[in-house]
Parts: C-alpha cells; sequence; structure tokens
C-alpha cells in the first residue's frame, strides 16, 4: 500500500516534469495511465483508462491563462482506485474528475500565492544582477509544484476515493469561488506592471484602441495585432513624408 | 570571438536559448505568468552580451522578468529577438529600452494566438485522435504514437525559432539603427506593444459581477447595462487600478494577497462571479 503510494507519487512528479522538459505532454492521461497502470498490476487495463481519461480530460488543458482542473492528480488517482476497485474505464472519469477538482485548488494556491512571491524573489536577484540565484528560483518553483503534486496523490491514494470526496465537500464554497475570482483579476497585474514599461503620453490612445476593438468588435489578438500594424505602416509612413529630404531614399520603405 | 555578422552571439549560443526554453511553463504563474521562464531561457546570452556591462545586466535582467507569456513551443523565437535588441541597446547607447518591452509584448500576442490555435489546438488534438482511438483498446502503442506525433514537430519549431528569431532580430534592428529611424521605430514599437496589451487585457483579465438592481423577473442585471456602456470594463477597471497603485509604489506582494482576499469577500457577497 505504502510503496504503490509512493510509487504513484513519482508518476505525478515525473508527469509535471513535462513543463520542464518543453511542454511535451508526459503528464496526459494517456501517457501516465499506462504507468498507473503498471504500477496497479494491469497494463492493458491502465492503457484502456488512460485513454478515456484522455478524451474526457481533452478540453482541460491549459491555454493562455486558463488553468484546467489539475490532470496529473486526477489522471493518476482515477486510474490508480479504477483499477483497483475492479470497475474499469466506466467510473474512471467519475472518480478522476472530483478530484481534479480539489487539486486546482493547491494548484491555485500555487499560482496565485506562492509563486508569484518566488517571482518577486527573483526580482532582488536580478536588481543584483545575480543570474544564477534567478534561475535556481525558476527551477525550484518548479519543483516545488512536482513536490506537491507528489504529495497530494501520496496522501491521496493512502486516503481513498470516498475520504476524498468528503473533503472536497467540505472547503467551504466563497473560499473556492474566491480564489476564482482572484486567479482571473490577477493577470491584470502583470499586464499593469507591462504597460508601465511601454506606456506613454504619445502611445496612450493606441492602449484604448487594441481594448475597444477587442471589447466592442471581439477582434482576436492577432487581428489586432494586424491592424496595428497597418496603422504603425501609415504612421511611419506619414512620418517619414514629412522630412523626405533628409531619407536617403534606401529600400527601407518597402515593408 | 564573434562570428563573420559582427553578432556578439553564435550558434553555440542560440542552442543554448533552444535548450533552455524546455523549462518554459515550469516555474508558470498567475500574475507574471512565464516570466522566469523566459528569463532562463535567454539568461546565458544576457551573461555574455552584457559580460563587460554590470550596470547593463542588471538592468537588463529586471526588465526581462516582466510579464511573458506565450505558446511555449515558439518561446525561442521572441528571445532570440529580444537578444538581438538587447545586444544593440549594449553596443550603442542611444537606445530606448522600452521598446524592448514593447516588442515582446507587440511578438507574444499573435504568436500566442498562432502557436495555441495551430500546436495546441490542432497538432494535440490530432495527436489524441491517433493515439487514444489506439490505446482505447489497451494497447500501449497509442500513448507513444501521441507523443511521436505531438512532440516532433514541436522540437523541429522550437529549434528553427530559436535560430531564427535572433538572426532575424539583429539584421532588421542593424538596418534600423544604421538609417537613424530608430525613434520612429520605438514609436511603432510602442504602439504595437500597448494595443496589443489593450486586447489581451480584454480576453486574460476576467472579471463579471452578478449583482441586480431590483428584484424578480423585472430586476436590472449590472453587468448588462455595463456591457451595455463599454464590455469589458470591469478588467479595464481593474487593471487601471493595479496600473495606479504599482505607480503609487504598492508592493506587488500586497496586491497579490489584496486580490485573493477581495476575491473571496466577492464571492461571499456575490458581488463578483465566477466564469464557467
Amino acid at each position: 500500500m505504502i510503496l504503490k503510494a509512493f510509487l504513484l507519487a513519482c508518476v505525478a512528479f515525473v508527469g509535471k516534469l513535462d513543463l520542464a522538459t518543453g511542454t511535451n505532454q508526459i503528464q496526459r492521461p494517456i501517457v501516465l495511465g499506462p504507468i498507473v497502470g503498471l504500477i496497479m498490476g494491469n497494463l492493458s487495463m491502465g492503457v484502456t483508462i488512460g485513454a478515456t481519461l484522455e478524451l474526457a480530460f481533452l478540453g482541460s488543458y491549459s491555454i493562455g491563462a486558463f488553468i484546467p482542473p489539475d490532470v496529473i492528480v486526477g489522471g493518476v488517482l482515477g486510474t490508480a482506485f479504477a483499477i483497483e476497485t475492479g470497475k474499469g474505464p466506466a467510473v474512471a472519469f467519475t472518480m478522476a474528475f472530483p478530484i481534479a477538482l480539489l487539486a486546482l485548488i493547491f494548484d491555485n494556491v500555487m499560482f496565485a500565492l506562492v509563486r508569484p512571491m518566488l517571482g518577486k524573489l527573483a526580482d532582488k536577484y536580478a536588481a543584483k544582477g545575480n543570474v544564477k540565484a534567478i534561475n535556481t528560483v525558476h527551477m525550484l518553483a518548479g519543483f516545488l509544484m512536482c513536490a506537491m503534486l507528489a504529495i497530494i496523490v501520496f496522501v491521496g491514494y493512502l486516503l481513498g476515493g470516498s475520504q476524498i470526496k468528503m473533503f472536497v465537500n467540505a472547503i467551504p464554497k466563497p473560499v473556492i469561488d474566491g480564489l476564482t475570482i482572484a486567479t482571473g483579476l490577477l493577470p491584470g497585474i502583470g499586464f499593469a506592471m507591462l504597460a508601465q514599461m511601454i506606456m506613454n503620453k504619445e502611445v496612450v490612445p493606441f492602449f484604448f484602441l487594441g481594448f475597444l476593438l477587442s471589447a466592442y468588435f471581439k477582434v482576436p489578438v492577432i487581428g489586432i495585432a494586424l491592424l496595428g500594424l497597418i496603422l504603425v505602416t501609415v504612421i511611419v509612413k506619414f512620418m517619414n513624408g514629412s522630412k523626405v529630404s533628409t531619407n536617403d531614399g534606401g529600400d527601407d520603405d518597402d515593408f | 570571438m564573434m562570428t563573420s555578422d559582427n553578432h556578439m552571439l553564435n550558434k553555440k549560443d542560440l542552442r543554448k536559448v533552444f535548450w533552455r526554453s524546455l523549462p518554459m511553463e515550469f516555474s508558470w504563474h498567475y500574475e507574471r505568468q512565464m516570466h522566469m521562464g523566459f528569463e532562463y531561457m535567454i539568461s546565458s546570452g544576457l551573461r555574455k552580451i552584457y559580460k563587460n556591462d554590470p550596470d547593463g545586466l542588471r538592468e537588463s535582467l529586471q526588465r526581462n522578468l516582466e510579464f511573458f507569456n506565450c505558446t511555449a513551443h515558439i518561446t525561442p523565437f521572441i528571445g532570440g529577438v529580444t537578444l538581438a535588441m538587447e545586444e544593440e541597446n549594449e553596443k550603442s547607447n542611444d537606445f530606448d529600452v522600452s521598446s524592448i518591452s514593447a516588442v515582446k509584448a507587440a511578438l507574444m500576442g499573435p504568436l500566442s494566438g498562432l502557436g495555441d490555435s495551430l500546436i495546441l489546438g490542432t497538432l494535440r488534438v490530432l495527436a489524441v485522435g491517433i493515439g487514444a482511438s489506439i490505446a482505447i483498446k489497451g494497447n500501449v502503442l497509442g500513448a507513444i504514437l501521441f507523443l511521436l506525433i505531438f512532440n516532433i514537430p514541436t522540437f523541429i519549431l522550437r529549434y528553427y525559432t530559436a535560430m531564427k528569431g535572433y538572426e532575424l532580430g539583429a539584421s532588421y534592428i542593424t538596418k534600423i539603427q544604421e538609417s537613424g529611424a530608430m525613434r520612429v521605430f520605438m514609436l511603432a514599437a510602442g504602439i504595437l506593444g500597448v494595443m496589443v496589451i489593450g486586447g489581451m487585457i480584454n480576453n486574460l483579465v476576467v472579471a463579471t459581477t452578478p449583482l441586480k438592481i431590483g428584484t424578480g423577473s423585472g430586476a436590472t442585471k449590472i453587468q448588462e447595462v455595463l456591457d451595455g456602456i463599454l464590455p469589458g470594463i470591469l478588467p479595464l477597471g481593474f487593471t487601471g487600478i493595479y496600473y495606479y497603485l504599482l505607480k503609487k509604489k504598492v508592493n506587488v506582494i500586497w496586491l497579490i494577497i489584496g486580490t485573493a482576499i477581495f476575491g473571496i469577500i466577492c464571492a461571499e457577497f456575490g458581488i463578483l462571479t465566477v466564469n464557467s
């Protein structure tokens, strides 16, 4: 039991290393499922459940700033419980999903509180010109997450499926919802910091132009960038045209 | 020491950018997202560029720890362009460093859009489709095929973008600098950068209110009123508040903790709602 819990924890740890090795998808249920199957003593069942969960979690993929339920913890424990209870692929998702949701709360604490603090620490080292220390903080932030997931899987497996469901229900709803709301707002800090570096009086109107194009006309970011490119080309032509005599008439206006 | 084109970084350095781009998302977080990953990717290049200029390195490190987010597999391209600009900054003394941030911002939005839809939207789904259809019968080959279909193209792309970004950035920026069009270029980069940021705020900052005036079916939904005036006014407003507080030198840590507490209060009293 303890050995299995430990091995499953290792699987979660390695799964999260996906993001250290090129976002190469080793964290997905279709890859971890067979390994969990091997640990639980039923490889082919693990493969099947992994594929089933992969399809079920197809939309649970981090794109942009969207953080989905934790497919690593959900996938590993869901597969393990489904094999253990002998109920197979049919129940794997109903097991995996609440667990993935529960793990998402821990993920969010990491993403919304712990790592932004580490980011501040990196700022401090940057001010000192200490490249090595910044890189260490980066790696630390990553391995901390791997370790956290491993611990959740370890404890989760020992507790068992029904205990976990009870735990999920015990957390006050405003806390869960509140953190989700906060995660929607937090990117605003990042954009505000970025804007502070670029913003000046000359470009302020264009900031609002970009925002309004998105808000009123639902133009995707690529579209805004392309419109911006046209705008910039026109502006550059206009500015160059007003001082045409100083220009050596080279090939720099064939944008 | 230098390559024939008088560039500070050679193929070996760019290969380092490729390798170091692999843990891009390893330290991701909500506030500045991939900023430490980006820094990690270009840090060895920066160290080489600023090896005789510790002050320049310090400033560059701080500037490159700002917000960054893009589809991980094509980030080396932006890393290369950034390194080319950092190099130009080190070589000339009238370089406006804000254009580095502006170019980064202008690139990350559109490249994310492209990368997310092609790599994460199309290639990944294709890989799952093929892999899962085999694996669901209990054949482990499906999992292996899934990894191969996804990773062979993305690793080639990652390597290629690492090589090309710097080359492209360096050739353009040198040309611009020589033609004396730098001021125009800075303005252009700034315009493009803030436009993309404006668009990203509306897309990526999420805030919706469930508040109503009155009761029953005749109640006025405040969100609808707001959408009628200016859709996305809440994301814009919150970002504006953050902007103002940062200007007032409020510590980011307090902003983060404050946001978490604010979120819980909003959930308890139904001021803001969870978007699904």
